[in-house]
């Protein structure tokens, strides 16, 4: 039940944090006409190539299979865009940019993979400059980790594939300081008579079980 | 403004209704797979999303028949956005189902908590908790003396019931203006200033107030 895709607890796992990534709009020019589509989620109007409109990330990317349609990609995708997003990264070492929407890697991931030749021309610089960008940021997170406090974290203009990332880390850290914070003083002491109590009952339980 | 304009705007409604609908869905299922404690049931909007996904798998059933290319074109997209919806009320119901297992005789027993569950999955909790019991008193716990049978059991100091760790760390974020912006830390001295678009990470305790009337997101 509890493989790396899919499971019922605990924090999102990757594979879910695409899965809703696929839920933003993205703006498409189809290259055929569709009739109106109902959906749950929305209602989708009908397609007149070459107007473009606007649809979900998991509907573009299907009719891009299809190649029913061409997506064009959000203005900050650009190869020109990045780099300029990826030098003030570089020269600002306590800052997160903020010109980066929420959700930019995982968006940047899907679109790479499923429309690379969308992307205006060259997608091997803009993949480059990704990861730059991730790795300048991912360094970032790491030293912001060293100087973690017991109550809380402050982690704004972060994307959520990147949260996803620490989550772990980042809250047993929290969590671990809290219950050593817990354990001094009284909480100490508590904390070991509740050990004594414990093994007592067992103790005592396992004196019947073998008596 | 005439009739046609009144239709229009109805329908924008609805439309917007289902965006919404789904959205709200989705930070449900986020916010229960993330939060420590069970939240409240969301009643209304699990109907109105059952009853639309009831129409679509009839609206699906119907068309099958019709061969035509385009029409089966449309059938396919309707059938995946079924099955995005049916994983997200599905992941819904599992991390709830999940904390109900965990925390079964923490729910039945806190008034407040048992609140929050939905009529069925209250009737799990009690069906389930019946069987897991009888199941540990024919397997092993009839062996044990009378007064070490209970499973909520609360002598010697500690307590069998588990409960959920309120205190447990979670991310969170701001998404609205909130007029009593200060986050107090239970136990602590120590406190922060709720700014809309902020993120953090802090135990729930802290922020449990605030992700209960809605101005906080769980991430």
């Amino acid at each position: 039940m509890n493989n790396n895709n899919h499971s019922a607890s605990g924090p999102l796992t990757p594979a879910e944090v695409a899965f809703l990534c696929e839920a933003q709009s993205v703006t498409i020019i189809p290259r055929q006409r569709l009739d109106g589509l109902d959906l749950i989620g929305g209602y989708i109007p009908p397609f007149h190539p070459p107007q473009r409109t606007t649809i979900p990330l998991w509907l573009a990317l299907l009719l891009k299979r299809q190649r029913r349609c061409n997506i064009v990609p959000p203005p900050w995708l650009s190869a020109p865009n990045i780099e300029r997003i990826l030098k003030t990264e570089t020269e600002n070492q306590n800052l997160f940019c903020p010109d980066l929407p929420y959700r930019w890697l995982e968006t940047a991931e899907l679109l790479l993979e499923g429309c690379p030749d969308d992307l205006g021309g060259d997608d091997g610089e803009l993949r480059v400059l990704l990861r730059g960008l991730r790795e300048v940021r991912q360094g970032k997170v790491r030293e912001g980790l060293g100087k973690l406090e017991a109550t809380y974290l402050q982690m704004n203009n972060l994307g959520l594939l990147e949260i996803t990332e620490v989550r772990g880390f980042a809250k047993g850290v929290v969590d671990g300081l809290r219950k050593i914070g817990a354990s001094t003083g009284v909480g100490l002491v508590l904390g070991w008579m509740m050990m004594i109590s414990r093994w007592g009952w067992c103790f005592i339980s396992m004196v019947f079980w073998t008596g | 403004m005439d009739i046609d304009d009144l239709l229009q705007e109805l329908d924008d409604n609805k439309v917007l209704g289902g965006t919404r609908d789904i959205n709200d869905l989705t930070q449900s299922w986020i916010a229960e797979r993330t939060a420590p404690e069970i939240l409240p049931f969301q009643t209304a909007l699990l109907e109105r999303l059952m009853e639309r996904i009831r129409q679509q798998i009839e609206l699906v059933e119907t068309q099958t028949g019709n061969l035509d290319p385009k029409t089966n074109f449309c059938l396919i997209l309707l059938q995946t956005e079924l099955e995005r919806v049916k994983f997200l009320v599905r992941g819904y119901l599992r991390a709830r189902i999940h904390k109900i297992d965990k925390y079964s005789i923490y729910i039945l027993t806190t008034p407040s908590i048992r609140g929050r569950l939905s009529p069925p999955e209250l009737s799990y909790l009690k069906s389930h908790l019946g069987l897991l019991n009888s199941h540990f008193l024919a397997s092993f716990l009839r062996r044990f003396p009378e007064q070490l049978r209970r499973l909520d059991d609360k002598a010697g100091g500690i307590s069998m019931v588990e409960e959920p760790d309120l205190d447990g760390a979670v991310f969170c974020k701001v998404v609205r203006d909130i007029e009593d912006n200060i986050a107090r830390i239970p136990g602590t001295d120590s406190e922060f200033k709720l700014t809309k678009g902020d993120v953090y990470v802090v135990r729930y305790s802290a922020v449990r107030e605030f992700v209960l009337r809605g101005e906080i997101e769980l991430i």
